[in-house]
Parts: C-alpha cells; structure tokens; sequence
C-alpha cells in the first residue's frame, strides 16, 4: 500500500478521501489555491503545497502544477476525486510518465469512453443495451439521415459526436425538422469541438437515470455494487440521490450489473466508476456514459453495500486484488444523500458565496455529512455550489426519508443561502415520496411553496429578530462607557477570545450560556 | 412595559410587541401569545412560544438579522423609515442604484458611463460558483457611473452602477 498520496482536489471530497487515507495510515499531500489555505483539507493534510490564484485554470486545473508538488513531497500516488482532472486522460499520462500511480482507470478506458459515438460502438459490440441510434453521420448526408430517422422512430435526439455539456443536441419531433437540427447541431459541433460528425438517438422519454456502481482490479476481478436512482435533476444536475432505486428489483438489478461488468471489461476498466442507463417506463434500460471516476453520489452505495469505496480505490491502484465480500452483493436497507449547495431555492437556486458563520452538523442514528464547511469559512466564488452532502441510512425507504427531514431540520448552516428549504419541500412532494419520478419531473412537476405569508417558520424567526433587536437597543442605551460596543460585538469578541484559547470544548459554550 | 418594534420578513412589513410584565408577544396586534425568552443571548434563542420550544439561530446582518429556523434562513431587517433596504434584505435597489444581488466576480460589464439602456438589457455579468449571472437595467435610462470592472469581485449588496432613469 502507498505511504503517502496527493489529492488533487479540494471540498468535501478532499475531505472525504483524506479521511481513509488517515485511517489507514496513509499521509496526505494537500494541494491548494490561494482562497482555499484555510480549507480542512488544507488543515488534516501531513504536507500542503499551494499552486497558485482562486481560478481552478491557474490552479486545480494545471496539470504541471500538480505533478511537480507530488515529486517534490514524494507521493507515490495521485487521488483526483471528482471534477478537475479526474477524467482527463493526458493527467492520468502525465501521472504515468512521472512515475506517480493514477488512482483512477487507465488513459485507455478513459479515452475509449470520453468520445460519446466510440464508447456506444464498443457497448454494442459488448452486447450492452444502447438506444437505438445510428452513429457517424455527416451532417450534409441527409439521405442517410432521412433512412436512419425514420427506422429509429420519433422523437428522435440529434447530437454532436463529439460532445458534451447538453451542447449541441437538438429535439426532433418529425422528419421535416430533421434537417435543420443536422444543419444546427453539425454547425454548433463544429465551432464547439472541431469536429461536425453527429449521430442519431431515439428520444426515450419520461425516463430515469439510474447508474450502476463499478470497481476494478488488476487481477480480473470486476464487481457491481448495485445501483443509484438520480433521477432528480433541475438542468442536468442531481440534487438528491438514493440506493437502491424504487424501480429496481432484483431481477433487473442483477440484468444491470452484468451489463455494467459487461461495460467495464469491454475497455480494460479498472479502479472505480459509474456506469449510467436510462431506465424507462417499461423497465427497459440502455446504457449511456460512464463516468471514470468516484461520483459524487458514492456515498450512497456505500451505506446500503457496507464498503468504504475509497479504500478499494486505493486498494486497486496500488495493484492489490478487492478484498473478498463477506455476504452476497445486495442492498441493506435504504440510502439518501441531499446535496446541500449554497444557492437560494427562493431565488431560482441563484448561487450565495461568503462567511459562514456557524454549522451544525446533523447527529444521530444512520446520519452523515460530509462537508467542507466550518465556522469561519469564506466560501469562495469560483468552486462549485456543493457545500456538503447530507447523507441517511434507515432500514426501509420510508424510514430513510423520515431520517432525512430530522437531519436536515438539525441542519445549521449560517452566513450563506442553503437549499435545505428545497430539499425539506421536496420531501412534502407526494410524487417524491413515493419515488414516482423520472429526469424531467422536477422541472415539469415541482415548484418551491410561497416564500412569503404562510411559512409557520416566519413567525419564529419574527420574534427571535424583534427579541435579538430589543437587546441590541438596551446595549446600545446602557450608559456605560463601552455603550458602544454593543452587545453583538462583545458577545463574538467573548466567542473569538474562547476559539482561541480553545477553552469550553468547542460548541458547547453556545448554549450553555443561554441555559 | 410594552415595547413595539416594526422589522421586515419576506419583503413583508410586521409588528411585533412584547409585553414583559404579562410574558406575551404578539405579532400584528393579534392575539397575544405567551412567551418564555428566559436566558437568550445572541446566537441560539430557545424560546417557548405558548409552551413549545421553538430554535432560532440569530446573527446580525448589516442593520438587520440573519435567522434561522427549521431549516429556512430569513433575512429580518427594520422597517423601511431610515435605513436602506438593500438587495438581500427583501428590498429591492433604490431608483437609480445596481445593487449586486449576489458576492462573486465580475466578468463583464456591457455598459460605459453615458449609455442609454433600455429596461432589462443587460448591463454586467457575475459569476459565482461556475455560474453567470446577468444583471439587467431595471428601467430604461442613461448610465453616469460604473463601480466595478471586469475580473473585480463584488460583495452582495455593492454599488455596482449607477443611472440616470429617463424622464417620464
């Protein structure tokens, strides 16, 4: 096993991998940007280096950057997490060439599965279900075109061969239209990518996004740990996620893992990944990426399977065979991870960045959270909107989704706008509840309730205002000579002074001076 | 004593009076409710409103509150004499005021100082966490000042331009 690794990555996923790391005795190399110094990634690490300015394109991005600081700390290997470079083959070479283990799959697997129309081709030859489809189109062959619409049906999704992002796709709903999405989407493709070539979709509707988990050893080894339903998305992004999926049973489950192991072995995968399907109304499902990393979603999986994904990762790519699994490869109970991002549900998710001046992890039973967040952090502007990933684990599905409104009401997080009121309403969503959802429910279906009148909360936090105002003003009047220095201002001058002297045990003084 | 005060919620403007001698609070001169405040400093409040705990999470915000209850994060500022009502405290710009509605950095600005715009055009791009967000005239007008320059980040609530609305 290595003895020290660098995560070149930051947030919670730095956090998360560096915790396995810790608990196995592996030393962690952080690396980090300027805004990123006060980071608890930054802070657990045995070694940080910085490498350069807030923008990840002068920083998490710069591949030189990042092999330089694992040569100069001697890492042995290189964690990407999620994002970044994690996905980015020329990395996972430069890694190679260094002489650095990539804990990730081989450049290979990721260049064979990054180009959309070669990964379906090498599904369809490894007899994994595809959409039905037509690849490798010349936008300026309609006459192919028009044959191949017409045997693959309506709606249909013209898309650009080498894309990504959504760009270049275009809906077509009759053969009219169709040459004038070959004309938008061959053009938009080629400005994008360089490359006009596109191909031809059926357009499956009303359907789920359910992804199996993989991992891969170098010993031949391919296992499936069953599958996430992320059907919950609001522009392609998931916002909450589950294990198992309502519309798995097992039967399909098993018919999904094959394919998925399918998937792997067709391109020599090897560590973790997630190969996604759509599922539709019929239980038909066909395969659609595979995302060549740890997702972040993983959590999930590793409720309702037992495992610590992480280490196996680290397990596999320092060459060693999965560790055997002690009882067969089912769920256990339910899972449910929320995406707490810091945007304002009541303001179309608009993105909130700043201090946080408190948190208050949720406890308890079947709960976890894993987060970058701290008192003190100055979320910065130019990461990602995920602040943390509130995670649950009960014994049913009505259970977990129970546990998950307990944890998210026990969840505090001041400074920044959360979507915790996004998620609390999603669960009063009678669609939710009963999990009859697909990709586009939440768009069509779902709206946040009034901001204004009518929020029982409102009330509470009225009297607390007037209440924490009618102290401020006795402050304020108090003839004293620090008259001035109200009563907000001593109390967080109190708060700092304890910090620092670490007196009270941290959190505690918050209420035990207020019983 | 009695104490009133007058606080925004919501973009909604309220009363709220405690009476301390009767232990009670009521809200918009309706039915006084009984209040346990006992004990609250800043920071958690556990008030017990007619006898049920309720948990608030206060701080200071500008000249208003930040307040956190049950998962939903109220911004709570004083009513509209004095003060102004600034973008993320439920008001909305002063005329001839661009308020930045959200901390980011500033990647574009469309606009020089002597512009005419009409209503909604766009007059500069924020982006924060990956997103661009434009920001629009809210009326036509002619720009006389601009506060902040491509690549510059921003503080929610910052001046960021300012206009001359057209006559009529």
């Amino acid at each position: 096993m290595f003895k020290r690794i660098l995560l070149a990555n930051r947030g919670e996923i730095a956090l998360r991998v560096q915790r396995t790391c810790r608990e196995l005795g592996i030393e962690t190399v952080a690396v980090y940007s300027e805004p990123d110094r006060h980071q608890l990634h930054v802070r657990d690490a045995d070694l940080a280096v910085p490498i350069g300015p807030g923008p990840s394109s002068e920083s998490y991005l710069v591949i030189d950057k990042i092999i330089d600081a694992a040569r100069r700390t001697g890492a042995e290997a290189i964690h990407p997490g999620y994002g970044f470079l994690s996905e980015n083959p020329r990395f996972a070479d430069a890694c190679e060439t260094a002489g650095i283990a990539f804990i990730g799959p081989p450049a290979a697997a990721m260049r064979a599965l990054g180009d959309k129309v070669s990964a379906r081709k090498l599904m369809e030859q490894a007899g994994v279900p595809v959409v039905p489809g037509a690849n490798d189109i010349d936008p300026s062959d309609l006459a192919r075109a028009r044959a191949e619409a017409e045997r693959i049906g309506f709606p249909l999704l013209v898309k650009a061969a080498a894309g990504g992002g959504g760009r270049g796709i275009r809906v077509v709903e009759r053969l009219d239209d169709l040459e004038a999405a070959m004309r938008a989407s061959g053009a938009e493709a080629a400005s994008s990518f360089g490359d006009a070539t596109i191909f031809l979709e059926r357009y499956i509707q009303r359907s789920r996004h359910v992804e199996v988990q993989i991992m891969a050893d170098a010993h031949g080894e391919v296992r499936a740990y069953g599958e996430r339903e992320c059907s919950v998305q609001r522009r392609h992004q998931k916002l909450t996620e589950e294990a198992p999926s309502v519309a798995v049973d097992a039967a399909l489950r098993r018919r999904m893992c094959d394919a998925a192991i399918a998937a792997a072995r067709s391109c020599g995968y090897r560590n973790a990944g997630t190969v996604e399907f759509l599922l539709d109304d019929r239980g038909e499902f066909y395969f659609l990426e595979v995302n060549a990393r740890l997702q972040v979603e993983h959590p999930v999986t590793e409720l309702v399977y037992g495992v610590d994904l992480v280490r196996q990762q680290l397990l596999v790519a320092a060459g060693e065979p999965l560790p055997p699994h002690t009882r067969p490869l089912e769920p256990y109970g339910w899972a449910i991870e929320a995406r707490i991002n810091g945007e304002d549900p009541y303001q179309n998710f608009m993105p909130s960045v700043g201090l946080v001046t408190q948190v208050e992890a949720p406890l308890g039973p079947g709960t976890r959270f894993d987060t970058m967040l701290c008192d003190g952090l100055d979320v910065p502007v130019f990461y990602d909107s995920l602040l943390g990933k509130l995670i649950v684990w009960a014994e049913t599905r009505e259970l977990a989704l129970r546990r998950m409104r307990r944890a998210l009401l026990d969840l505090v997080i001041a400074g920044v706008e959360t979507n915790i009121p996004f998620h609390l309403a999603l669960l009063d969503h009678p669609d939710y509840v009963s999990g009859a959802v697909d990709t586009g429910w939440l768009e069509r279906e779902f709206a946040m309730p009034d901001a204004g009148a009518g929020d029982p909360r409102a009330e509470t936090a009225l009297i607390a205002a007037a209440l924490a105002a009618s102290m401020t003003s006795a402050a304020a009047n108090g003839a004293t000579p620090a008259a001035s220095t109200n009563e907000w201002v001593r109390t967080n001058r109190l708060r700092a002074l304890e910090q620092r002297a670490g007196a009270g045990g941290g959190r505690g003084w918050r209420r035990g001076t207020g019983s | 004593m009695a104490t009133r005060h007058r606080l925004v919620i919501t973009g909604e403007e309220h009363s709220v009076v405690f009476d301390d001698a009767a232990g009670t609070v009521a809200i918009d001169d309706g039915e006084p409710l009984g209040l346990d405040a006992a004990g609250a400093v800043p920071g958690v409040f556990t008030l017990l409103i007619e006898g049920r705990p309720r948990r608030a999470y206060v701080s200071r915000r500008g000249n208003g509150f930040e307040v956190i209850v049950e998962g939903r994060r109220f911004l709570v500022g004083p009513a509209a004499a004095g003060g102004r009502a600034r973008a993320g405290l439920g008001g909305k710009d002063r005329p001839g005021e661009v308020t930045a509605p959200l901390a980011g950095v500033v990647i574009e600005v469309r606009v020089a100082v002597g512009d005419h715009v009409e209503a909604g055009q766009a007059l500069l791009v924020i982006e924060a966490m990956k997103m661009q967000n434009e920001l629009q005239a809210p009326v036509a007008g002619t720009v006389t000042a601009t506060h902040c320059q491509a690549g510059g980040r921003v503080e929610q609530g910052a001046l960021v331009l300012e206009y001359e609305p057209d006559a009529g």
